[in-house]
Parts: structure tokens; C-alpha cells; sequence
């Protein structure tokens, strides 16, 4: 076990430069950007009413309040400090809003919309791709190409067609926001069922790509288990189906295990158009405005929230595989 | 002794695409004594492995069973219930030493577990330790390390795997072990260790008898009590184990013997005598005797019809023109 712990720490080394270099990226790429945020900040805050001496004013005194009158090394010092102490800085396009404030009302819608659907998304799918593999036949006929079909969609688009079937023209839900405006984020009775109604179309939307993908994945590895000289060594000794079942099963579902894992490590930035679509207010939503309006720390702080859930998922299957299959443990320690 | 296992006419196809049919076990007959070990060769392709899977009743798809009995210690294999011949029979009566011992095992099972799952499906009262236990005993008897228990297959080496297998095969002392090319993939001396650990398996009387199906005829020579010589999913020659090596007599023995390196003195100079041709395509039905084809000795006879399998001395033959003892004459390229 010893090994083991040595075998993490070199790899945490890894994960600790991949971090520092996500970092740097965070700072540069949202100010490639073409545009200046600050005078589109001035003009909408002035409504074109203003006169230019205001508006310079105003101008010269944002650029100082969010420090891009220094140069751009002082800017990234800055930066990089803050985010040690754990402060993303303040909105542009919510002045004075923090992000810190954003990203953590934003963070629970995101996590509460996408976790659900991914676990039970991926142990529906992996059920029903085991189940068709074994059973073969009518179930495995139908079933197949039906999961190929919903795989194939791409996750948005299934999203806008239930948008459109349920939202627009049967008007059962509605169309979109995390819950009703006129109420306040609660835990009361109506609250709630109100936020359950916003919830069940992107729910779906993410649950249903997330059954046929795994199902898929799983299907095609059971099937490669069951014909193994293993499964027919067993059965020659006299083994049940039963524990057969269960050999392939645990040996099908190691390379799933990779896959739910980086699903919900990517959960944060992943599900970013869905969010969109349905105009939910999760960090995807928040991300995609701080691009519109060039708001460079919101970009910062959703990209540095998406980078660390990536890398800590990662970090997660490297242990976690190591002790579910002895075969990479192995491996892992020889490393 | 008594027969132990007895095999009447035994037909198995292989269903292929097109419902075409691959005939590759073809009417094949065999009796096992109790104690005694049969060795079955052929070259690859001609259903010995396929027969061997055969006699676990099991009939794995694409394989399916067409016709003919087998019998083992009076109960009838292919008309028993998959459930019975699951809990009594297989791995307790009749056990199997498989072709491919590198990935016959459970990569993510350690041997141990395997060995409780093995025990305990025979014998559902015995706990997961007592069992672990016999296991223990049973590679001590053998000299053979007992730590392997504790290790996943991927730990151990080709042959350490193998001897691994065939004592995972027999823990359950079963009359009857079918051992296909359990020593194919191994190297030389792995080998030798392998085919020494079968026959204290036999001395032992862990195991009374063994079916060993080989495509190298020297290892045979070893081991066998009789040979049965296979060829397009039929016997050609059946006889003890001296009568085909030293004194063949179907010109298929024959050339099937002298096709095999000896690294003997003045071996080297000479040339092997290549078989010409190649088996017959098993999709279709073959018309005359099987080897006629590539027979050196073949007249329109052997084309025309198959010989019937006579026996002669205690050797069965399936051929109109065998060969007279030492007949054939030295460095003949047939």
C-alpha cells in the first residue's frame, strides 16, 4: 500500500502543474476577446442619455475600479493571489456583485440538475446494456437501436425537441428558468413543485442521452465478456449463471466506472447548452453571459470551477481503479 | 476395469452463416477404461478440440449436437438436464483442462475465490475457508506453492497458470479429466512440468483416467495408454500407444509420424517428408475415404467409398490398403 500512496503523490505532482497551467489560460484566453468590456458596460449603464464627459469619467473610473489600467503581468499577480485566497474578484456586468457570490448561487442548480441524471442515467444504462446483452434475442433487437437513436441526437438538440413537444406545444412544462419569477427561492411546498416542474424537461433531456450512451458502452463490453475463455472454463467446471453473471458484470463495468466518473467530473462545464436551452441557472448559463459581455473575471471563476471538478474527478478514478482492478493496480504501482 | 465413458457415433457441426453446416466431429466412436489414458492427435482444423468440448454436453453455440450417444459411468450426457449436468457431473465426474490456460481464468478473481466458487457449487455446504483449506492440501500433495491461492491470475506465469488450471480442474477428484493441448502454449521446460503434474494426478489417483488431445504425437509417447489418430472429424487409427508410434499402419499414422522432428542422429541430414495437400473442406460432404486425396496408395476404391473402422489386434483401422508393418520405404516423399 505503501506504493500505492507513492504512486499518488507522484501523481498529484501532474495534477498540480495541469492546474497552474489552467490557471494562466484562464487569465489570457478571455482577454483575446476582441472588444473592450468597459465601454460596453458604460454604454449600457448610460442608455446613451450621458454626455462623452460623463461617460469618460465613468469609463476612466471603471478601468480603475477593475484594475486594467495596469499592465497586463500586474493584472495576472494580482489575479493569481486572489485566487489563492480564494477570491474570483468582482463581476464586470453585475457591478458590484462578487463572483464568488454568482458561482455559488449558480453552483447547486447545476450539480442538482446534472447528478441525479448522470448516477441514475448511468445505472439505468448499464443495467439495460448488461440485461441486453445477456437476454440476446427480441429484447437485444429492439432495444439496441433504439439506444443508437438516442445516443446519436445530440444532447441540445433532444433538448429543444422537448423544449418544443412539451413546453410550446403541449404546454405541460414550462419553457424555461430554474423556477416561476414572481417566487422566491424557498423550501416551501409550492417552491418546490414549482422548481420540479422546471426541472423534469432538462432532466430528461440529460437522462435520456446518458441511459442510451451508457447502455451502449455497456452492451458491447458484455458481450466481449461473455464469449471470453474464462465465461466457458467456468461453465466446464460447473459454475452457476449466476456467478458467471456476476464475473462479467463486475469485469464489463471497470471501463464504465471511467466513464461515470469523468461524466460527473465534467458535469460542472458539461451540460453547458442544455443549461442554455432551458435558460437554467447554473453555471453554464452564468458562463455563457460572462462570455457575451466580455466579463472576463465571471469567465475566469466558471472556467476555474469547471477546471478543478476535472481535475479532482480524474484524481478520484485514479484511485478509485486502482482498487477496483487489481490488473491496473498493478500497473499503477510497477509505474 | 470398466468402461468409463463411452462415445456411439458421435455427430457435431459447427452452424455457420447461410446455415451452412462445418461437419467437425463426424461420427466419432471411443471407449475409455477406467485408468487409462487416451491420447487423440490430429493436425489443427481436423475437430479434436471440438469433440473434446463435445464430451461436456454443453454444446456451446455455434456448435450444436446432431447425432450419436455419450455415456459416461451409465448416465447419458446429452439427455441430462443442463442443471444436473452442471451441479454433478461437470467439474466432479468430468473435468476439463482447456486449450487456451492464459486467459481461462477470471482477471479480476483471485485464484482463491475461484476455488470456493468451485468447491462450493458442488458441494453447497462447504464454507469458503474449508475449502481454501482443501485447496491448500491438494498443491502441498502436488509440491506446488501454495501462495498462488492468494494471487490474481495476471500475477502468475504461463506455466505456473496452467499448472494452476489443471489443479483448479481437479480438485473435485473427478474420474475423468479431458485435457485439450493443455501443454500448446507453453515453453519446453514448462511443459515437461506440466505433463509431470498430470501423471502424479494419475499415480495419485486424484484422477483415474484422461482423454489428452494433442497436435504434437512425442508428448503422446509419454503419456498415452492408446492413440487414437484423428483426421476430418473422424478416427483413422485407433491402437495402443506402441502400435502407432512405432508401427503405424493407416498411411495418414504414417506420415503423421515421420512429419515430427527428432533431433536423432542423422535426422538432420534428412528431409522430412512433407504431406501434400491440404484436409478436406468440412462444409461439404466427402465422398470416398477422407485422406484419399493426399494417399499415396489411393485407388478408386478409396475414392469411391468410405472404409468401414475394422479392428485387427486390438487396432482399429479405417482403410482398404493399410500398410504391411515396416512396408513403407525410407526418405519416400508421399
Amino acid at each position: 500500500m505503501n506504493r500505492y500512496l507513492k504512486y499518488l503523490t507522484g501523481k498529484l505532482k501532474w495534477y498540480i502543474l495541469t492546474f497552474f497551467i489552467a490557471v494562466f489560460l484562464n487569465f489570457f484566453l478571455p482577454r483575446f476577446i476582441p472588444g473592450n468590456p468597459v465601454s460596453a458596460l458604460v454604454a449600457q449603464m448610460a442608455g446613451g442619455g450621458a454626455s462623452s464627459d460623463v461617460l469618460d469619467k465613468l469609463y476612466n473610473s471603471y478601468i480603475q475600479e477593475f484594475g486594467l489600467d495596469k499592465p497586463w503581468y500586474t493584472q495576472f499577480i494580482n489575479y493569481v493571489l486572489k485566487v489563492f485566497h480564494g477570491d474570483l474578484g468582482i463581476s464586470f456586468s453585475l457591478y458590484p456583485t462578487k463572483v464568488n457570490t454568482i458561482l455559488s448561487h449558480a453552483l447547486p442548480w447545476t450539480i442538482a440538475l446534472q447528478a441525479p441524471a448522470i448516477l441514475i442515467g448511468w445505472i439505468i444504462g448499464n443495467l439495460l446494456g448488461a440485461l441486453a446483452a445477456y437476454k440476446k434475442g427480441k429484447f437485444d433487437s429492439a432495444f439496441f437501436p433504439l439506444a443508437l437513436f438516442i445516443n446519436s441526437i445530440p444532447y441540445y438538440c433532444l433538448a429543444i425537441i422537448l423544449l418544443y413537444l412539451f413546453g410550446v406545444l403541449l404546454d405541460v412544462f414550462p419553457i424555461g428558468g430554474g423556477y416561476s419569477m414572481q417566487l422566491i427561492p424557498s423550501f416551501s411546498i409550492t417552491f418546490l413543485i414549482d422548481a420540479l416542474k422546471h426541472y423534469l424537461l432538462p432532466f430528461f433531456s440529460l437522462i435520456l442521452v446518458t441511459i442510451g450512451g451508457q447502455a451502449i458502452g455497456m452492451r458491447e463490453m458484455s458481450i466481449y465478456e461473455l464469449n471470453t475463455d474464462y465465461v466457458r472454463y467456468a461453465k466446464l467446471l460447473g459454475i452457476s449463471e449466476k456467478k458467471i453473471t456476476r464475473y462479467v458484470f463486475k469485469n464489463a463495468m471497470l471501463p464504465q466506472i471511467t466513464g461515470l466518473a469523468i461524466s460527473l467530473g465534467t458535469m460542472v462545464g458539461g451540460a453547458l447548452i442544455t443549461e442554455i436551452v432551458f435558460s437554467y441557472p447554473g453555471i453554464g448559463t452564468w458562463l455563457f453571459n460572462g462570455i457575451r459581455q466580455q466579463d472576463y473575471p465571471l469567465i475566469q471563476g466558471g472556467t476555474l470551477v469547471i477546471t478543478m471538478a476535472v481535475l479532482l474527478a480524474n484524481f478520484l478514478i485514479d484511485i478509485v481503479y486502482g482498487i477496483v482492478d487489481p490488473r491496473i493496480r498493478m500497473a499503477q504501482m510497477e509505474e | 476395469m470398466g468402461k468409463l465413458l463411452t462415445v456411439k457415433a458421435l455427430k457435431a457441426y459447427y452452424k455457420l452463416r447461410l446455415g451452412e453446416k462445418l461437419r467437425a466431429v463426424d461420427g466419432v466412436s471411443l471407449t475409455l477404461q477406467e485408468g487409462e489414458v487416451l491420447g487423440i492427435a490430429g493436425e489443427s482444423g481436423c475437430g479434436k478440440s471440438t469433440l473434446a468440448s463435445c464430451l461436456s454436453g454443453l454444446f456451446f453455440p455455434p456448435l450444436k449436437y446432431q447425432k450419436g450417444n455419450i455415456t459416461l459411468d451409465g448416465i447419458d450426457i446429452i439427455r441430462t438436464d443442463k442443471q444436473t449436468l452442471r451441479k454433478s457431473i461437470l467439474g466432479k465426474k468430468i473435468s476439463f483442462i482447456p486449450q487456451s490456460a492464459m486467459n481461462a481464468l477470471n482477471p479480476t478473481l483471485k485464484i482463491e475465490d475461484f476455488v470456493a466458487d468451485v468447491m462450493q457449487e458442488h458441494e453447497p455446504d462447504l464454507s469458503r475457508e474449508e475449502a481454501i483449506k482443501r485447496a491448500e492440501e491438494r498443491l502441498e500433495v502436488l509440491s506446488l506453492p501454495k501462495d498462488v491461492l492468494k494471487a490474481y491470475p495476471f500475477e502468475l506465469s504461463g506455466g505456473m497458470k496452467q499448472r494452476t488450471i489443471v489443479v483448479l480442474s481437479t480438485l473435485m477428484n473427478p474420474e475423468i479429466v479431458i485435457a485439450d493441448e493443455p501443454t500448446s502454449a507453453l515453453d519446453v521446460s514448462s511443459q515437461r512440468q506440466v505433463i509431470e503434474l498430470m501423471k502424479r494426478l494419475l499415480q495419485m489417483k486424484i484422477t483415474k483416467s484422461m482423454i489428452f488431445i494433442t497436435h504434437e504425437l512425442p508428448i503422446l509417447r509419454h503419456v498415452a495408454d492408446r492413440i487414437a489418430i484423428m483426421y476430418a472429424g473422424v478416427f483413422l487409427e485407433v491402437g495402443t500407444m506402441p502400435q502407432i508410434i512405432f508401427d503405424p499402419r493407416h498411411p495418414y499414422t504414417k506420415v503423421l509420424m515421420s512429419s515430427i522432428i527428432v533431433p536423432e542422429k542423422g535426422m538432420r541430414e534428412r528431409k522430412l517428408p512433407l504431406i501434400t495437400g491440404r484436409p478436406p473442406d468440412l462444409r461439404k460432404r466427402i465422398k470416398g475415404c477422407r485422406f484419399a486425396k493426399r494417399c499415396p496408395y489411393a485407388t478408386d476404391e478409396c475414392r469411391m467409398r468410405e472404409p468401414d473402422m475394422e479392428e485387427t489386434d486390438g487396432r482399429k483401422i479405417k482403410c482398404f490398403h493399410p500398410l504391411k508393418g515396416k512396408e513403407i520405404k525410407q526418405n519416400e516423399v508421399i
